[in-house]
């Protein structure tokens, strides 16, 4: 390795921030999955019948399943007996500030995330989970003045049943993968939000979640409905300690886009990654999806920068004319981590449009892969698609893989895929070097600005979050 | 078939033979093989022509400095696997040309430095024809370059489908490789289906791809029927724009294999 | 300020500098002139500690210190200055971003408190004024898209907001029409002082007739072969190096 090369390898060393624990009591049921323990999770969380019926149905459906191999990732063998379903912090009430456990209050103020109205971020409605349940949601009535209901999705079930029956499973159903199909069965907590007609929602809603227990899984549900013409834009963040077991992430989001709204989904992913020798980390088995009626507009924005091993694929089915699905992503790999994630575009809609533009930095022994599906079906007339994917490699012991596939069944789609793999040159370096920067400073200067396409489509308070976090994880200093 | 007729009018009597153009250059004429093995060690010019629906499975290793220009073209939907592996410093450039739903799957190994490889396809599917091309190119060592592009044309009910992948290996820094994949969709029920892969072990690499499926221009219909043409005219000129670089990179042979393509096109 | 003593470097195995001598005191502007393949863009290269290169034999001092310890950006924060021939383009960072950065780090290497963002503001403004750059491409990525002559006033853009010790301009007159040359030449000699100096290599004569330099050195296989004033320059442009190319090799 040349000199400069392995100064950048050697850079690139980034501290994890978040990999404290929270010490709470935490109530926990055996390990193990079976029928049992679906109806317990599905008792503790007070459910209705219909309920605890769609979980079984889901749960048996899921034992017919087989793992997907098709990604480019060495997955370890996962026992699904050996995880814990459900955890919840002790002492759990919803409610006033004072309900909530100083400590769980402390953790999140850690996390940068506090749960008192007054001190939030403004324009920031959180709803903050930890392990399997929902601690807060904040500026509740604040939202309901508009008719939007923001809550966990376990309360939503219990009091906003017509909802929820006719949107969950909607998007995703349960047979849809083999991890949908295991949080079909087993989810514990997410969010759901509900936006009436011809409303725009005047604050950013946010999940954040945090995994605290161990050996626990993370079986995150979020349901988003946008009706007619309603605007919301919703951010998701997430954490985990620093551990060396592996933890089990297996969540799955569905947006519904009805007539004429408009949804923006932005992620930053930042679950503990596994430390410099690949040991530990999150796996990241994650099903997104939004459905877009007749000029529904749905973007995903996503940065991934954390988890051990990550699988997903933020899709949009263009289901009504004139729909837009957009994806951005930013996925860093360093170390040991593997990514495999994209999107899948599928219009069916005539006049739909997409975007996707991805941007893949690839480091240490990491190994970094778009996939991604176009697909024109058949009475999508005039459908329109253009992608840009790019991969960036920082070393000579990383891989960069670019998967895309166009699918069209119809003669009037005109789409368009690129892709460029580089890395970043040394005459860059010098250059920066020579105007009194560092080799790290330069390298994360460099990386963010060949993201910034991406990282400009989150909101202002995420950008900068997003910045940092990708300096972070690249230069081993605090960003 | 034109080619066929002009070959013999160059002399040709037998299904393998060579074959002097009026270029003056040599070829040798290979038609409907179901197995060619070779070894190069020099420069070869090779034309092979699938006239019939057997299986065809062709092998070739080029030696250190040794080149390989060969002309395919497919006039019968016949599967055919090549196999190229290049040494050090050798050249290889491939013009394919299907207009018979052919099933070709080419896979190019470049094991020495300074390897170059060029392909150069086309394709034009009708009726209810599917038409496939495969095409690997690993990057096994350091220093080489790739070059492919493939285009395609469905219409009717026909299925046109294109898997690209660029391998490189560890190691193979200094790589410069590029593939694109490029269709027009005329039939109202046609399909096209691409998959250009990118598999990237090494940091100091220039690799692209692309893909892209679109219609004709159908501003630049209207423009030519303004001036006469009829509509029929006017798409098959467009069509014939869009594959004559590929055609003309075929040398002397191009002028045939274009008129190859104009007769399936009018086909159609 | 700069005293540079038998300087040898190579790249790969090709030797390309062999023993350059030269003295630059504060105030001074000297002018390196050459053939193609003479080692000029190399010695710029060098100095500002470009690794490409290795150095094989000699000594530099600069500002007090030895150069060839220090790495690249210490040299640059201590108040070197490379203007590029080929400036470097970086993709999505603004220039904006990339000089606040820059100007901070110098500061924080002097013990100084980093510019609020008003101050920078109106430094990039003055500074802009400079070289009449377009005050929009400040918030374009650096370099991206500019044309040549955008490029070059960019370069002496940033030579005005670090306000180096010691400025390194190599052929900073390459591509420029005569309207930019003027732009960039009469820049650099609003940025000129008693107590900084400046080392210009060109090919052209006609940059020295804004840029008046002290010394003018010509530079052959990697030495310098010959120096004189400024009216060395307006001779070379007239007979050549053969003159100096055969005197040197006689």
């Amino acid at each position: 390795m040349a000199g400069k090369d392995k100064e950048i390898f050697d850079n690139i060393d980034g501290e994890y921030k978040y990999g404290f624990t929270t010490d709470i009591e935490t109530e926990t049921i055996a390990r193990g999955l079976n029928e049992d323990v679906i109806r317990l999770i599905s008792a503790k969380k007070e459910e209705p019948e219909w309920m605890l019926e769609r979980r079984l149905k889901a749960f048996r459906h899921w034992q017919t399943m087989k793992l997907p191999t098709w990604a480019h990732l060495d997955i370890p063998e996962i026992d699904f007996q050996d995880i814990i379903y459900y955890a919840a912090p002790k002492q759990r009430k919803e409610g006033t500030m004072d309900d909530i456990d100083p400590e769980l209050k402390r953790t999140f103020d850690k996390l940068g995330i506090p749960l008192e109205e007054q001190l939030s971020l403004a324009g920031f409605a959180v709803d903050a989970v930890m392990d399997s349940v929902s601690v807060k949601t904040t500026f509740r009535e604040t939202l309901a003045e508009k008719g939007i209901i923001f809550c966990s999705i376990s309360e939503a079930v219990r009091e906003y049943p017509d909802l929820v029956k006719k949107y969950l499973g909607s998007v995703v159903p349960h047979t849809d993968n083999f991890y949908a199909a295991l949080n079909a069965a087993v989810f514990s907590d997410g969010s759901f939000c509900y936006i009436p007609k011809g409303v725009r929602c005047p604050m950013e809603l946010s999940t954040y979640f945090r995994i605290n227990a161990e050996g626990t899984g993370q079986f995150e549900r979020t349901l988003l409905v946008a009706d007619e013409g309603a605007y919301v834009s919703y951010l998701e963040g997430c954490t985990a300690p620093r551990r060396d077991e592996n933890q089990l992430h297996a969540a799955v989001v569905e947006i519904v886009v009805e007539k004429d709204a408009e949804v923006k989904y932005s992620t930053v992913q930042n679950w503990y990654p596994g430390d410099k020798d690949g040991k530990g980390g999150i796996y990241n088995f994650v099903t997104k999806r939004g459905l877009c009626r007749e000029g529904g507009h749905l973007s995903w924005t996503q940065v991934e920068t954390g988890s051990a091993i990550t699988w997903k694929y933020p899709s949009c089915v263009l289901l009504g004319d004139n729909s837009v699905g957009e994806f951005y992503s930013v996925a860093m790999t360093n170390n040991y981590q593997q990514a495999d994630t994209g999107t899948k575009m599928i219009h069916i809609g005539r006049n739909t449009r997409s975007r996707i533009v991805s941007k893949g930095i690839s480091a240490g022994k990491s190994q970094n892969a778009y996939r991604g599906l176009v697909r024109v079906a058949k009475g999508a007339d005039n459908a329109r698609n253009y992608s840009q994917c790019d991969s960036l490699l920082i070393g000579d012991k990383c891989g960069a893989h670019t998967f895309p596939e166009i699918d069209s069944h119809n003669p009037t789609a005109v789409l368009e895929h690129e892709a460029t793999t580089s890395k970043i040159s040394e005459e860059q370096l010098f250059y920066c070097n020579q105007r009194g920067l560092s080799t790290e400073d330069a390298v994360g200067l460099i990386v963010n600005g060949y993201a910034r396409e991406v990282i400009a489509k989150l909101p202002m308070e995420f950008a900068v979050e997003a910045q940092k976090l990708l300096a972070v994880s690249l230069e081993g200093s605090v960003g | 078939m034109v080619l066929l007729d002009y070959l013999q009018s160059r002399g040709l009597r037998a299904n393998t033979g060579m074959c002097t153009l009026g270029d003056g250059q040599a070829w040798e004429v290979v038609i409907n093989p179901t197995k060619v093995e070779r070894t190069l060690r020099s420069s070869l010019s090779l034309l092979v022509v699938h006239t019939t629906t057997e299986a065809a499975k062709m092998h070739f290793d080029i030696c250190q400095g040794a080149s390989l220009n060969m002309v395919e073209l497919f006039t019968a939907d016949c599967p055919s696997e090549c196999h190229i592996r290049q040494q050090a410093d050798s050249e290889c450039r491939v013009v394919s040309v299907s207009v018979a739903g052919s099933k070709a799957d080419y896979v190019v190994d470049l094991d020495g430095s300074n390897a170059s490889n060029r392909v150069r396809s086309v394709y034009i599917a009708g009726g209810e024809e599917h038409t496939k091309i495969a095409l690997r190119v690993n990057h096994n060592v350091s220093d080489c370059q790739s070059d492919s592009l493939v285009k395609g044309v469905a219409g009717g009910k026909s299925v046109g489908e294109f898997y690209g992948l660029v391998y490189v290996a560890e190691d193979a820094q200094r790589t410069d490789a590029r593939q694109t994949n490029r269709n027009i969709e005329i039939g109202s029920e046609s399909k096209i289906i691409t998959k250009p892969q990118l598999e990237i072990y090494a940091d100091d690499v220039k690799c692209s791809h692309g893909a892209t499926v679109g219609q004709l221009d159908g501003d630049a219909v209207l423009y030519m029927r303004q001036r006469g043409l009829s509509e029929e005219q006017a798409r098959r000129l467009q069509i014939e724009g869009f594959v004559n670089d590929i055609v003309l990179s075929a040398g002397e042979l191009g002028q045939m294999l274009g008129e190859e393509l104009t007769a399936k096109l009018e086909r159609l | 300020m700069l005293s540079v003593k038998n300087l040898h470097a190579k790249v790969g195995d090709k030797e390309i500098l062999r023993g350059i001598n030269l003295e630059v005191r504060p105030g001074e502007v000297h002018a390196i002139m050459g053939p193609n393949g003479s080692g000029k863009s190399t010695f710029a290269s060098v100095l500002a500690g470009n690794e490409k290169f290795t150095v094989t034999e000699g000594e530099v001092e600069f500002m007090g210190q030895n150069l060839l310890e220090l790495s690249i950006e210490d040299r640059a924060r201590m108040g070197m200055f490379l203007g590029f021939q080929y400036p470097v383009e970086i993709p999505g960072v603004t220039m904006a971003n990339f000089m606040k950065m820059a100007v901070n780090e110098q500061r924080k290497f002097r013990g100084e408190e980093p510019l609020t963002a008003g101050e920078f503001l109106r430094m990039m403004r003055e500074k802009s004024a400079v070289v009449e750059l377009d005050s929009k491409l400040t918030s374009r990525a650096v370099n991206e898209g500019f044309s040549g002559g955008e490029k070059k006033k960019n370069e002496i853009f940033q030579m005005a907001m670090l306000d180096p010790k010691l400025a390194v301009l190599d052929e900073t007159d390459s591509g420029l029409d005569i309207d930019a040359l003027r732009i960039v030449a009469t820049g650099v000699t609003k940025l000129h002082t008693s107590e900084n100096a400046t080392i210009v290599i060109t090919h052209y004569q006609r940059l020295l007739d804004y840029i008046v330099p002290d010394y003018v050195h010509v530079l052959y296989k990697g030495q310098i072969i010959y120096s004189g004033d400024k009216s060395l320059a307006l001779k070379l442009e007239k007979e050549g190096y053969d003159w100096l190319i055969n005197q040197q090799e006689e």
